[in-house]
């Protein structure tokens, strides 16, 4: 209908101009930065001066020693299994989980709707602060967590151990009340990846509440009248129905927990011993807390973001295959 | 008794168990959600001496929040010192960084993002919909690669002859990397869900694509582009990386957090309190945009 065609870009320069300026010129420096030698106690030496002669590069500054160096690091690498292992924890607990919130709470009364509408809370509460108050309750000493946990599970299984111990000739160990769940280098890993599905699993499930709202109640109504029940409607209709969903959400959970970096810090500052140190913490502590070297954190971020990339590059076209 | 009527009590038998089932379901799912917000809540309440228990019975007390909004490194209290987190820092100050880096985050983003959007939802242009995909992947950025240049950067620049590491302006600034792509985002899906009639309307009453932009359109999507704002503001709100890393000694609330640590480790009642602090404003504002975090979230690519 209107046909100036600047208009558009007048509306869209300022926004584009300031993206480009956030994302593409970090992504630039930082790539650049990943060839250097580049500590921050040292004024760094670049490769490419500009001087009164013009552009003048000093390619022996230049280097892959930085990439070299990551694929050595034994520490790194325990970042990339760590990473991997709160990744797959984290996405198939939250989405699991969230599933089985929004089957539960999709249609009903009033108990119901009140929980459809807790559901945003943890949106509320900022990862930061999800650590800490997840660390806080997991203390062994005075957490509710931990309370809850020796008395609701660790109790009962213990019982039933210990019943069938009477037995003649059976001696199954009972297990301990006095698990540490943040020193223990499992149980830390497992209860970080806890804490994301704590605050993501509602989310997720909000989203599955959207997506089954919208299939037609005759489909349903169908299967029922042919003779199913519940579970078969949820495993033959349900789930191949919400399977393009369930695909879309679980890549953009697992780019989520890629980047997760919050509550290592504030939940387990990576331990113990490096236990819940992701890629990010990593990262962290070698730029900004432990050598602060720019040139080795750049480069391990760009290993980072060759992963994100590849998960990118799936989620658009999952995306943009949908419709 | 019929073999009929058998057949209906174990189906309504059924039903109940079903029933309480998915009550017991219900009830565990509101444990899940509520459970570690509340204990905050408690424990923030909680007088010092009870807050490292699991005990229900105290008496509330606002004490933690005074302490934590006190310049004082130790509070007398009926005879029992109270020791600060690190070095009694007041905590007033973060409160503030936190509204100002969240507020001018959103008061340039939500202009910029409402002029973008407009323009991708109502013009086809060269690389329309290239640029809106290569928005959306901007989001995947790792925040630490953003964090690294700028780091090194705005020790290097200086404003009023200060360096920008460290400033309100600088988080701000850099806050723009994840704010802005969200917003247009989200504004544009309210522009798409608004009938072009209108503007079509006013375009062949003789308005000009500005005044069709700002006397028709703007005031539709207002709306919209409040819930973009609230959306905005909560994510800048609980940012922590670049809080951490560019904001350093400007301590926004999400860092301040950390400074509840003392010489006996984390002075938990204080955290609790400021972890209220931080929350309950978010509480209030998610709830009003409850259906549409979603959107937000995913950039409406779960519908």
């Amino acid at each position: 209908m209107r046909k100036k065609r600047w208009v558009p870009w007048v509306l869209v320069g300022p926004a584009l101009l300031i993206i480009v300026l956030t994302t593409i010129y970090p992504l630039l420096a930082a790539l650049y930065f990943s060839f250097h030698k580049y500590k921050l106690r040292r004024p760094p030496q670049f490769a490419i001066q500009i001087s009164e002669n013009g552009i003048h590069i000093d390619w022996s500054l230049l280097s892959l020693d930085n990439y070299a160096l990551a694929f050595s690091d034994s520490r790194f690498i325990n970042s990339l299994q760590v990473t991997f292992w709160f990744t797959v924890i984290s996405v198939a607990l939250s989405v699991i989980i969230g599933l089985f919130i929004a089957v539960v709470v999709q249609k009903g009364g009033r108990l119901h709707t009140l929980t459809k509408v807790l559901l945003i809370f943890p949106f509320a509460v900022s990862p930061a602060l999800k650590g800490y108050s997840w660390r806080f309750m997991l203390n062994e000493n005075y957490g509710i967590y931990d309370l809850l946990i020796d008395q609701l599970i660790v109790g009962p299984i213990n019982a039933l151990l210990s019943l069938i111990n009477n037995l003649p000739f059976v001696e199954i160990a009972l297990i301990s009340e006095s698990i540490v769940w943040l020193g223990d280098k499992f149980w830390a890993l497992f209860m970080l990846a806890m804490s994301e599905t704590w605050g993501w699993a509602p989310l997720i499930a909000l989203m599955f509440v959207g997506a089954l709202g919208s299939i037609d109640e005759q489909i349903f109504e169908a299967a029922r009248i042919d003779g199913a029940n519940r579970l078969q409607i949820f495993f033959r209709v349900t789930l191949p129905l919400l399977r393009p969903v369930i695909l879309i959400v679980t890549m953009l959970k697992t780019i989520f927990s890629l980047k997760m970096f919050d509550q290592v810090v504030t939940m387990t500052g990576g331990g113990p011993v490096r236990a819940t140190q992701t890629i990010n913490y990593y990262i962290h502590q070698i730029g900004f807390v432990r050598s602060l070297d720019i040139g080795y954190a750049s480069a391990m971020s760009y290993i980072l973001v060759v992963v994100l990339t590849i998960c990118a590059a799936l989620y658009v076209s999952l995306v943009l295959n949908r419709d | 008794m019929t073999a009929n009527t058998i057949g209906q009590n174990q189906s309504s038998l059924r039903l109940t168990t079903l029933k309480v089932l998915e009550t017991l379901a219900l009830l565990l799912i509101i444990a899940f959600i509520v459970l570690p917000i509340l204990w905050l809540a408690i424990t923030a309440i909680k007088p010092q001496e009870k807050a490292y228990s699991t005990t229900l019975i105290f008496s509330p007390t606002l004490e933690n929040f005074e302490i934590i909004f006190s310049d004082t490194s130790v509070i007398i209290n009926e005879g029992t010192d109270r020791e600060r987190g690190e070095v009694g820092r007041n905590m007033f100050p973060s409160v503030v960084n936190s509204v100002v880096v969240s507020g001018a985050t959103i008061l340039i983003a939500i202009p910029l993002a409402t002029l973008a959007a407009y323009a991708f939802s109502r013009y086809s242009f060269l690389g329309n919909s290239v640029l809106l995909v290569w928005i959306l992947t901007t989001q995947f950025i790792p925040a630490i690669v953003v964090a690294i240049p700028f780091f090194t950067l705005f020790r290097s620049i200086t404003l009023f002859g200060k360096p920008l590491l460290g400033t309100q302006m600088g988080l701000i600034i850099v806050n723009m990397s994840i704010v802005l792509p969200y917003a247009i985002w989200m504004i544009k899906g309210f522009v798409d869900a608004l009938p072009g009639e209108i503007e079509e309307a006013a375009f062949v009453d003789g308005c000009n694509d500005f005044q069709i932009l700002f006397f028709i359109s703007l005031p539709l999507i207002r709306p919209g582009v409040l819930v973009a704002s609230v959306f905005a503001f909560i994510m800048s709100w609980n940012e922590f990386l670049f809080a951490l890393i560019i904001g350093r000694e400007m301590r926004t609330m999400q860092v301040a957090l950390m400074t509840t640590s003392g010489a006996r480790g984390i002075m938990w009642e204080q955290m609790a309190a400021a972890g209220l602090v931080v929350m309950i404003p978010i509480f209030f504002l998610a709830l009003f945009i409850r259906k549409n975090v979603v959107d937000g979230l995913t950039m409406g690519a779960v519908k």
